[in-house]
């Protein structure tokens, strides 16, 4: 069965059960939003970015006097390549640029063959739905992404952010530390013996597989018939059911923000992982969501790091 | 005297067939067969096939101390035992972290001293029914106290009874249990009398759209006024609640749109 409407389901869920259908976006109690903008750049000067929006409009942004750029590394936001693809966090009502990530993509599956010797090329299975991906890792990289994933063979599971270049992604950084055991073997949840808790606690990282300026997560706990996706249902946390439609409050523990986010996909390579956040305290085992890149941002979550402490419950 | 034992080791024989089957057939998770007994020994490709083989054995063995006193049967069962003994110190030796897998996945928690102590029991049980003058099915005809007493040895040494009743006590909640199949649910909404109700005012009597949240599954149908009705069907219990609503299509209009994806 396909999703004729799922953006109607939380109104109909909402209606049979006599709650209010949550709203999507962020928090109104959080303080002083963030906004992502993601789109082309035209033309940069250190003082001001002007970018091309995937829907086809020019938008002039105030670089702030503080603000910090990456592209492979940390670089003065004036130095980036016009005609790449950034995505940027803004305040003030999305006009002032204090942030700013270009070409950065995240390359997460499993690994299923390693060629090379100085400069390796990894080719991964990023799941079903995503399909195979073709990664360089660089010599310079080689040594700290390893370190990182401490059985670095075909069968496990593989996770890095690092840029776009030339139509390939190359890695650069490793996003967490992998668990030395093979993507299949997920651990059980732990029993649950209180009943079901209100809020569960995990990492929520980032995808660069949604579309640009979406908002949405991908959720590991779906139904296999129902989001017709053979390898849900696979979580190393104790997770409920959830379904595609179905409104997600997500709070970034690091940063104090949350918002309400829907689920727009499955996420069964996110639930292969059992590795923990350290963005700021030792989070539990296991990934909650995959958010897109701009709901990541506008959680307060920098692109570079990868992750931060989540805890999500129903919106 | 000799046959008291026999229905204890055919009882146990045919449950462990029985729980190997189990665990192979539905595969549990991807992985879950290699935390499991002496199959984490083997290659991954071999475990299931190990598992089976080990089945099959038992199985044999059964069938041949049920039916006869041939005592290649009899011999084979202590020797398969013995056997057992050995690969369970091995087991606990090379992997700690894995399970006997004596009962399929009932048996995930690590070998101890207790599944090990079982082995050598039934050792010791499968050698003394080797002059046993009378096949298995005799034996079933007339129980004794040395019987029971055997058993009673046999469920002191079990770390599997003492998890299946902590499964019993503490089963995960709702949230977390996968459902009964889709079809099952609906065939509960079917037998409920919300269904009966409003059946009748439904164009189609399969849903153009159905989904899980949480413990409950939703229904939706369209009616003839061109509104939608959503049935929503508790997933525990065999007569679940059952809840219903008629959503107008313009209770949306308001709502911020969002695209689906295809990631």
């Amino acid at each position: 069965m396909g999703y004729p409407s799922v953006e109607r389901r939380r109104v109909l869920a909402a209606a049979a059960l006599g709650r209010e259908p949550g709203v999507p976006g962020p928090d109104p109690d959080d303080g002083r939003p963030l906004r992502a903008i993601s789109g082309e750049i035209l033309d940069i000067s250190p003082h001001l970015i002007i970018i091309e929006t995937p829907d086809g409009n020019q938008e002039r942004l105030v670089i702030a006097p503080w603000a910090t750029a990456w592209h492979g590394a940390d670089t003065a936001p004036a130095d980036l390549p016009v005609g790449a693809l950034v995505t940027m966090r803004a305040l003030q009502d999305g006009r002032v640029v204090e942030r700013i990530w270009a070409d950065t993509t995240r390359i997460t599956g499993t690994i299923l063959s390693i060629t090379g010797r100085r400069d390796l090329t990894l080719e991964l299975d990023c799941g079903p739905h995503r399909g195979h991906r073709t990664v360089l890792v660089p010599y310079r990289a080689s040594g700290r992404i390893q370190v990182r994933h401490p059985v670095f063979e075909p069968g496990y599971l593989f996770d890095a952010i690092g840029i776009r270049q030339d139509g390939a992604g190359l890695a650069l950084l490793p996003a967490t530390s992998q668990p030395p055991y093979p993507a299949r073997a997920v651990p059980a949840p732990p029993p649950a013996y209180a009943g079901v808790q209100q809020r569960v606690s995990g990492t929520a990282t980032w995808s660069d597989t949604f579309d640009e300026d979406e908002h949405g997560l991908a959720y590991p706990m779906l139904e296999r018939s129902d989001a017709a996706c053979p390898d849900a249902e696979t979580s190393c946390t104790g997770l409920p059911y959830l379904s595609i439609g179905s409104l997600v409050q997500v709070r970034n523990v690091c940063t104090g923000r949350s918002a309400n986010v829907p689920v727009v996909a499955c996420g069964c390579v996110a639930g292969r992982f059992c590795d923990r956040c350290v963005e700021c305290d030792t989070s539990p085992r296991g990934r909650v969501a995959e958010l897109s890149p701009s709901s990541f941002v506008e959680l307060g979550g920098d692109l570079v790091k990868g992750c931060f402490n989540a805890q999500i419950g129903l919106g | 005297m000799l046959e008291s034992q026999l229905p204890a080791v055919i009882v146990l024989l045919l449950l462990g067939t029985a729980a190997k089957l189990v665990t192979v057939r539905t595969g549990g998770e991807p992985g879950a067969l290699s935390r499991l007994g002496p199959a984490v020994l083997v290659p991954g490709r071999m475990q299931a096939p190990a598992l089976l083989f080990c089945a099959a054995v038992e199985a044999v063995l059964a069938a041949g101390l049920l039916l006869t006193t041939h005592p290649a049967f009899r011999w084979g069962t202590a020797a398969f035992f013995a056997m057992s003994t050995y690969v369970l110190l091995e087991l606990r030796r090379r992997r700690p972290d894995a399970g006997c897998g004596c009962f399929g996945e009932v048996s995930s928690a690590p070998v101890g001293l207790r599944s090990v102590g079982r082995t050598v029991a039934l050792t010791g049980m499968a050698l003394l029914s080797v002059w046993a003058p009378v096949p298995g099915w005799a034996a079933f005809t007339h129980p004794t106290w040395y019987a029971a007493a055997g058993v009673a040895l046999l469920a002191a040494l079990s770390p599997e009874v003492e998890e299946l009743i902590n499964r019993v006590r503490y089963r995960a909640p709702c949230e977390q249990r996968p459902a009964p199949a889709e079809s099952v649910t609906l065939g509960r909404l079917r037998a409920s009398g919300t269904w009966r109700a409003h059946r009748d005012e439904l164009t189609s009597a399969d849903p153009y759209d159905s989904w899980r949240e949480l413990c409950w599954r939703f229904f939706a149908f369209r009616n003839r006024s061109g509104e939608d009705v959503v049935f929503a069907v508790y997933l525990s219990g065999r007569r679940p609640a059952v809840r219903v609503a008629v959503v107008t299509p313009e209770d949306s209009d308001s709502l911020p749109t969002y695209t689906q994806v295809s990631a």
